[in-house]
């Protein structure tokens, strides 16, 4: 039912749901969990805490295919309320391994982010393993030490803890927000420096979720070991992540598609934690049915795990990969065998003979030259090559040396230019090469005409380097060469060639003359200017065929962003280090708080019952308060006109210490309502001990009770919301703002009021100022407009307007703010109905949001009407949600702060709750009960009840406010029931008081 | 969460949309994944791929496309885990996978993918439960639809394994004789270098059970040697704890066929046959001969040997013989050498010359070549089972067990 995406039926389909999850039945309560993320998609916001509720609910749950489905919800209905894993993290955690395969791989996640964001990174882990030993001190939350730890470990090499200490961030951070940093709270900085061995050892959390997944790295689905490693990699002591090896490594041997999956994983664990799958180099072996992504991956992975004991085998492979017939793999090969020369500098010159034994080799087979592939091979072996060399250019002269003599074989020119480059570069290295450079270069110059394009390119950027470091009778050889070059560049078909030939040739001039007369070192300055220009005019031509740059963007293992690498819509990092104990304070229940303070001693299930003891005692002690109340309330109400029945009550309340009954019942009709309150209020306030502001404060108060019940003065005290309509950015400059008011329209029942501010925040005059329907002034014909437009005219019932208008507003000076009321027919009491703005000719489009507390009059009752309507609105008609409310202790702590006499603490909640009510629906306050056996400060058992009837159909509809919980100095737990007849408009009404009354003031 | 699930045939028609939640994905999604898979040629796509409005899924099974898109994140792992249990499901539904026989049975396609993923999640995938609850099509239901006009396939009870404690066994089983077959599926991944050196060699094996017994019985399976186990993988059935603590399989079976566990035993010292290709060219021309033999008989018939391998590109034709069985060479340049068994008396060889490209002297590419073979009644990586106990049982049941190994990834480098 839940599918049926339906904004009307969801309340109802909610109710269902709420129900099923109490269902007996293991497969109704999974089917209820299910329901749940399609509800949550339907985006009424109104019903999205409801649903977080029966989430908890099913969280809760003892079967693990329930739980299962509820962590899916969870992930997709409220991935952020951590207080809901809270309660039952202890359990989660044991049920795990039982709960569906699929439930599993989001649960995990949910576990993971819960136990980050509630204690911080592991300390042993891989993620801070290394970044502490290297660094003793560890700065705190500062980004400047910070930087500087992260250069210090630069510097100390390791490029892995520095590469590992990246991939943290940018676990938690997002690498978007990477560079960014913000603070980087890591839990053992918190707590202490010396204290190495606290998190994953000795925090049970930690231990529970690391224990709970171990056994999932053996599950056939492979998403589940995977986020169950991701744990592991995360959380883990450094000496544990090994366990986490041989799984991903078996899971490598199921479909192509997972294959490739995984390979992405273990290239970013093996780049950051070479040493983890060093023995295990066999795995990535290429076998003959990999496809070449997986190859290209194994390939990388190979070259950077390694190490001196196996690079020879991973060598000897490499040599029988490049004769694979799929040449694009072979080019990856010598790629890759670079990489191991320049990870491991001993192996350098191995792989150097080997490189060039083959370019030999490959010589030969790309003499006939017409094979494509073949050329790429060439150029990437001249390519490894090149980047080993560079690293130590002396030890590798002889290799430059064989390069060059062997220029005249190598023919594809991507190669060519490469040796002409490091011709170039080389000119003036050891004591050889300097020596042949002459015969080189007039080889050059004899073979330019022939020579294609990209050598031709590099010829001319190289022999000016070369004539630069000439010396003596050399520098007259190369200047003739160089010459020459330049006069066959100046002629030749490309023009880029003779562009940059000419400008070369400028250049050199420019230099020359005063280089002729004086010796070549005088002028260094000019000279690194020269090769300054040289380097980034031909710099670019190597770039097309350098290695990618390292991918340095990370995100969670087994994410959907790691493998697309860039972080797809809904992908969250992992939360903030210990932010959750702020919110723990505030939220999570004693037995959280108490583990939060490492007093983990009392068992998960323990607590959980001892919770539901204390529960159950709250609940019955509930009945009893709420029984004895019934009966108290009944008495005062039937004498309750006599105003000497209060006193007693308050005697007895001046007597007990601790209980007393208050009954503010100020209003038991609304003809001895102001003198009834007043007379209630002034016995109440009798108890009070200061007399002295009596008088001054009574009258304060009796004004302020009396503004519940007296419309008139509703606007000193009951603040209606006010809405935006328009926006002055959007409406040249005109600000409209409107607000629901309690006023019930003369013309129709039908019809809402709303009040409608029109402020001109412009610096011009807005003339004519007029608000419409669209959808009428589209659809409707011209006597229906006419309609609209003349207001006298009285519409029945039936074909009541949409939109009762306002007069125009002839003009609004600037600054001038006016008032208004409409009357507006809403459609549904959930959608908004669409009007137009017509304002000066022009016509904007706004929309009017419908608040469904103003789709209710305020229905005048005594108590026992009340309570008599309520008994006969039993169960479906019944329907209580709970919420928090905090608007009294603002109250409370202003009254602290001003010092001001103390108010009783009751009573500033009765009057913050019927305030709150007051001023967001239009209702009726029937009555205020309070608890009689309570204790001074627990609030437990306070009854406000409300009464309206629906405009529309002039149902009545019954709301009672109830404290459940909670102390008078802290957030109150309310229970709200609704009784009405009209289920769906009691549902919404009922999701609307919660919303409003769980709002923070 | 995934959005929508697109069956494509091998000519790119799509055969089959499900929508999964109320984003709707549109079909042009399928065009461009077409067009991008035209456009990487012949080599094979990444599974995941990120086109410009969704994430996309894919794999592909005997020519049937199966793609998945989202646009949020999700375990990508997932998705394509779950897109193999829709083909694994769908195949064994429909006794194998090609484009008529899903046109045939869409009503079942649909049935199937209805009950195993909801609002995008996956919901039942366990091929036990999805048989209860949709009959498989046979001829029998092809005639009674038919005649009576009633096409569902869907079973008006809910199975009963939904809401029991161990959701891939259903409670109320009755089998007149009680059977249980134990079945060990080893397969050998092996890599010999040029050298001839056996570089890798290791054991993936799956413990295959047949149970058909009634009740809810408990099943202890222990083996003799369990420490030669490199790493193991489980079916959801078996409880961890006594693995870890005594290398015990302790587990409730589900109904039928399944896959107990699988197994890896690395680092094997030799394999039970070798292949020696040579490879000798000389201007223009090449010639290769391989020889294959029995190294360490492990004392059963080795059959079912094939050879096969790929010649290189640059050959433009080749002329083999062999002695002992025949060679095919089909036009996109694939051999396969099926030899049979291997006969007691000589070692059967595949000579011939391969005529090179004009202009190469020598043939610089070699060819891997891929062995395949079979052992009837041995588990080469030596894994023992000790014995199988039954529990929760009203009479003794019949247990069998059995052991097979065939060839894996078993590849020799030229």
């Amino acid at each position: 039912m839940a599918g049926i995406r339906l904004h009307v039926i969801a309340p109802l389909v909610l109710v269902a749901v709420g129900k099923c999850a109490r269902d007996p039945s293991v497969y109704v309560r999974k089917c209820a969990a299910s329901a749940l993320p399609k509800l949550y998609d339907l985006r009424i916001e109104d019903n999205n805490s409801s649903i977080e509720e029966v989430v908890g609910i099913l969280l809760n749950d003892n079967s693990p295919g329930v739980v299962g489905a509820a962590a899916a919800a969870f992930a997709s209905v409220c991935p952020d309320n951590f207080s809901l894993i809270g309660k039952s993290y202890r359990r989660l955690c044991e049920i795990l391994p039982d709960v569906e395969e699929w439930g599993q791989i989001v649960l995990i996640g949910i576990l993971l982010r819960y136990v980050i964001a509630k204690h911080g990174l592991a300390k042993e882990s891989v993620m801070s393993f290394l970044h502490h030993t290297e660094t003793p001190h560890v700065g705190e939350d500062d980004p400047t030490t910070n930087f500087m730890k992260e250069e210090t470990i630069g510097m100390m090499d390791t490029a892995n803890s520095e590469l590992t200490h990246m991939i943290c961030r940018s676990y938690i951070e997002g690498p978007d927000e990477y560079l960014s940093r913000s603070s980087y709270i890591n839990k053992g900085s918190n707590t202490l420096d010396s204290a190495r061995y606290t998190s994953s050892k000795s925090n049970d959390d930690v231990k529970l979720l690391l224990q709970g997944t171990s056994p999932l790295l053996w599950s056939y689905n492979s998403a589940v070991v995977i986020a169950a490693a991701g744990v592991h990699w995360i959380m883990a002591p450094v000496e544990n992540v090994k366990r986490i090896v041989k799984p991903l490594l078996f899971v490598l041997r199921s479909s192509h598609a997972t294959r490739y999956v995984v390979l992405y994983n273990i290239q970013v664990f093996a780049k950051a934690m070479p040493s983890l799958f060093a023995p295990y180099y066999e795995d990535f072996f290429i076998s003959s049915s990999d496809t070449y992504q997986i190859r290209s991956l194994k390939l990388d992975i190979l070259s950077s795990i390694a190490m001196d004991s196996s690079v020879s085998a991973i060598l000897r492979e490499f040599q029988d990969y490049i004769r694979d017939p799929d040449r694009r793999f072979a080019a990856d090969t010598v790629s890759a065998i670079g990489l191991c020369a320049q990870r491991l500098p001993a192996m350098a010159e191995t792989c150097l003979d080997g490189l060039l034994a083959l370019s030999r080799q490959e010589i030969f087979s790309s003499e006939f030259g017409s094979v494509d592939e073949e050329s790429r091979v060439l150029t990437q072996i001249i390519m490894s090559i090149k980047s080993i060399v560079k690293h130590n250019p002396l030890r590798h002269e002889k290799v430059i040396i064989q390069l060059f003599r062997k220029l005249d074989s190598i023919k594809v020119p991507a190669a060519r230019a490469m040796v002409i480059w490091m011709l170039g570069e080389y000119n003036t290295l050891g004591g050889i090469i300097p020596k042949m450079l002459t015969t080189i270069l007039k080889y050059l110059a004899w073979c330019f005409k022939s020579e294609a394009l990209e050598a031709k390119l590099q010829i001319l950027p190289a022999i000016v380097k070369v004539l630069y470091n000439a010396k003596g009778d050399d520098h007259l050889t190369v200047r003739k060469v160089v010459n020459y070059v330049f006069d066959l560049a100046e002629c030749d078909i490309s023009y880029d060639v003779r562009d940059r030939a000419r400008l070369l040739k400028k250049t050199l001039e420019y230099n020359s003359g005063p280089r002729i007369l004086e010796t070549e070192n005088s002028i260094p300055a000019e000279k690194d200017l020269q090769h300054a220009v040289l380097e980034h005019l031909f710099g670019g031509n190597l770039k097309p065929v350098s290695p990618e740059p390292p991918n340095s963007r990370f995100y969670l293992p087994g994410s959907l962003s790691q493998i697309v690498l860039h972080a797809a819509p809904g992908y969250e990092p992992l939360p903030k280090p210990c932010s959750l104990l702020q919110d723990d304070l505030d939220q999570i229940s004693n037995d959280i708080r108490g583990m939060d303070l490492n007093e983990m001693n009392d068992s998960n299930t323990s607590s959980g019952s001892l919770d539901e003891e204390t529960a159950s005692d709250y609940s019955s002690q509930n009945s009893i308060s709420g029984s004895s109340n019934n009966s108290d309330s009944y008495e005062n109400g039937s004498v309750s006109e006599d105003n000497g029945n209060n006193e007693p009550l308050i005697e007895i309340s001046e007597v007990g210490i601790a209980p007393r009954n208050e009954n503010v019942d100020p209003q038991s009709s609304l003809a001895v309502g102001e003198l009834m309150s007043k007379t209630a209020l002034e016995s109440w306030l009798d108890e009070h001990p200061g007399l002295a502001n009596k008088d001054q404060s009574d009258s304060n108060r009796v004004r302020r009770t009396s503004a519940r019940i007296s419309i008139g003065d509703i606007a000193s005290r009951v603040k209606p919301k006010v809405y935006t309509l328009l926006d002055p950015a959007n409406g040249n400059g005109l600000k409209v703002d409107y607000s629901f008011s309690s006023e019930v329209s003369s013309i129709s029942p039908l019809l809402v009021c709303v009040e409608v501010l029109f402020k001109n925040c412009s610096a011009e005059v807005v003339p004519e100022i007029t608000l419409v329907d669209e959808d009428s002034n589209s659809q409707r014909d011209s006597a229906d407009q006419l309609v609209v437009g003349s207001e006298s005219t009285v519409p029945s019932l039936s074909e009541v307007p949409h939109l009762v208008p306002l007069e125009e507003v002839t003009s609004l000076e600037p600054g001038q703010a006016i008032k208004r009321t409409i009357q507006v027919r809403f459609h549904h009491h959930l959608l908004p109905l669409k009007l137009a703005l017509l304002s000066n000719g022009k016509r904007i489009p706004v929309k009017l949001r419908p608040d469904i507390g103003y789709f209710v009059k305020p229905l005048h009752m005594s108590i026992e009407v009340f309570l008599d309507k309520e008994s006969h609105l039993p169960g479906m008609f019944e329907y209580i949600r709970r919420c928090n409310f905090c608007d009294h202790l603002v109250e409370l702590n202003k009254d602290k702060s001003q010092g001001a006499i103390e108010k009783d603490k009751f009573l500033v909640i009765c009057e913050s709750i019927a305030l709150k009510m007051l001023s967001n629906a239009n209702l009726f306050l029937v009555s205020t009960d309070m608890p009689v056996d309570s204790k001074l400060d627990d609030a437990k058992g306070l009854c406000l009840r409300f009464s309206c009837k629906i405009l529309s159909s002039s149902v009545p509809c019954l709301i009672s406010v109830t404290v459940e919980e909670g102390k008078c100095s802290e957030p109150l737990n309310l229970s709200v029931k609704v009784n009405c007849e009209e289920t769906v408009f009691g549902l919404n009404l009922l999701n609307r008081v919660v919303n409003f009354l769980a709002e923070a003031p | 969460m995934l959005q929508c699930i697109f069956l494509l045939s091998d000519s790119g028609e799509v055969m089959l949309e499900k929508q999964l939640t109320g984003h709707r994905v549109d079909r042009s999604i399928c065009s461009w994944y077409w067009d991008h898979a035209i456009s990487q040629g012949d080599q094979q796509l990444a599974p995941v791929i990120a086109s410009p409005t969704h994430y996309l899924f894919q794999i592909v099974r005997e020519g049937i496309t199966f793609l998945a898109c989202t646009q949020v994140e999700m375990p990508p792992l997932m998705g394509i885990e779950f897109l193999c249990r829709v083909a694994d499901v769908l195949s064994d539904y429909l006794g194998g996978l090609n484009e008529d026989v899903v046109k045939d049975n869409f009503v079942i396609v649909y049935d199937l993918l209805d009950e195993m993923i909801d609002n995008g999640f996956p919901l039942t995938t366990e091929p036990n439960i999805l048989r209860e609850m949709i009959t498989p099509p046979n001829i029998v239901s092809k005639v009674l639809s038919v005649v009576t006009g009633n096409s569902s396939n869907v079973s008006d009870t809910l199975p009963g394994a939904t809401a029991s404690c161990v959701p891939w066994r259903t409670t109320d089983r009755k089998y007149t004789n009680n059977e249980v077959y134990v079945d060990l599926v080893e397969e050998m991944d092996a890599i010999i270098n040029r050298e001839g050196i056996l570089v890798k060699c290791e054991i993936y094996g799956e413990v295959q059970v047949n149970s058909q017994l009634s009740g809810l019985p408990d099943l202890t399976l222990s083996f003799v040697n369990p420490n030669i186990l490199d790493d193991v993988r489980f079916h959801p059935c078996v409880r961890f704890r006594p693995w870890e603590s005594h290398q015990i399989l302790s587990f409730v079976p589900p109904d039928g066929q399944f896959k107990l566990m699988s197994y890896r035993v690395k680092k094997l010292k030799a394999a039970p046959i070798y292949v020696k290709p040579q490879l000798t060219s000389d201007s223009g021309t090449c010639r290769l001969s391989v020889l294959v033999g029995v190294r360490n008989d492990p004392g059963k018939i080795i059959d079912s040997v094939t050879v096969k391998f790929q010649l290189p590109p640059c050959v433009l034709s080749a002329d083999l013989t062999s002695n002992c069985g025949t060679v095919n060479i089909l036009t996109n340049k694939s051999c396969t050498w099926s030899i049979g068994r291997i006969p007691k008396d000589k070692a059967p060889s595949m000579s011939g010359t391969l005529v090179l490209e004009a202009g190469l002297e020598h043939l610089h590419v070699l060819p891997t070549f891929q062995v395949a073979f079979r052992i009837m009644g041995i588990a080469l990586s030596g894994l023992q089972i000790d014995k199988l106990d039954l529990k929760n049982l009203p009479n003794r049941p019949y247990k069998g067990f059995r052991a097979l190994t065939r060839a894996g990834q078993f590849e020799v480098r030229s």
